[in-house]
């Protein structure tokens, strides 16, 4: 637990690890503009806003995978079902900018479009690591921004 | 000057693009219905053709269950109604895009929905 003894010297450290962490999300092509998008939606009325839509990313994207997994399991291939939840992956994830999400998506859809089952195999193999960097980065992230308090949800530091 | 209130109906399944259509029509001064499929959207557009005024804006987006956004489009301007209609999807091939204008839509635009793009939309159909 943060010692609140020392606010300003804590605060300023964990400001700084919040920017190079969000700084790197941009460099390392994990995120895209969508993501300030998100930032600059969030005011007084919705604190908390970015940390709810990412939230309900990372709710809804598990449950996709695993049913993108299933699918391709099955005989005969359904190639339509494929395409349709890996749409709906794509889109959840382009809400929040996941942009290796979103590009790995497309690759999927390619891979369905020529009724390519391994391609899409691999490409579920990729898009699950790439999720599970993402959540990992992001619940790191928001658990910075938790430590900061409800000041910080103002800011919005731009790329 | 008294600014009427623009009515909008965003059809959306999927809470995730609900929620941030939400926000950004917000930040636009936009409080809009929400229909979660293509037939409660048809229904919602009905009851309003019976009385209390049109919408002045239909968003919708492409894939949903129990009706798509297609056939939702079909049947709104089937109804006669000509409020503008722009479909909002993650496939924005132009066989996607022509899709939707062969179905009646007036405009297309690629998710995720930001200021800009509402901002675009509401200027390009008088309702900024």
């Amino acid at each position: 637990m943060m010692d609140l003894s020392e606010p300003t010297m804590d605060y300023s450290n964990l400001r700084r690890q919040i920017t190079f962490m969000k700084k790197s999300f941009f460099d390392q092509g994990y995120l895209d503009e969508q993501f300030n998008q998100l930032e600059e939606l969030q005011d007084e009325s919705s604190p908390n806003f970015v940390e709810e839509v990412v939230a309900l990313f990372l709710k809804d994207s598990p449950r996709l995978l695993s049913n993108i997994e299933q699918t391709i399991g099955k005989y005969p291939q359904d190639f339509y079902r494929l395409d349709s939840l890996v749409h709906q992956l794509k889109g959840s994830g382009s809400s929040i900018g996941a942009v290796r999400m979103k590009n790995e998506c497309s690759v999927f859809k390619a891979h369905c479009n020529d009724r390519n089952l391994e391609g899409c195999r691999r490409s579920l193999q990729k898009m699950k690591r790439e999720h599970a960097t993402l959540k990992q980065k992001l619940e790191s992230y928001f658990q910075l921004l938790r430590q900061v308090g409800p000041r910080e949800h103002a800011v919005n530091s731009r790329k | 000057m008294d600014r009427r209130r623009i009515r909008v109906l965003l059809v959306e399944d999927e809470e995730i693009h609900r929620v941030l259509a939400r926000a950004v029509l917000r930040a636009a001064g936009v409080e809009a219905d929400e229909a979660e499929n293509g037939a409660e959207a048809v229904r919602r557009v009905r009851e309003r053709v019976g009385g209390g005024g049109a919408y002045d804006l239909i968003l919708t987006d492409k894939q949903m269950p129990v009706m798509d956004g297609h056939e939702a489009t079909r049947q709104i301007r089937a109804m006669g109604v000509t409020t503008p209609i722009v479909a909002v999807s993650s496939d924005s091939l132009p066989s996607d895009v022509q899709a939707f204008t062969a179905a009646g839509a007036d405009d297309f635009t690629p998710k995720p929905l930001t200021k800009e793009k509402v901002g675009h939309i509401l200027s390009k159909f008088g309702l900024a």
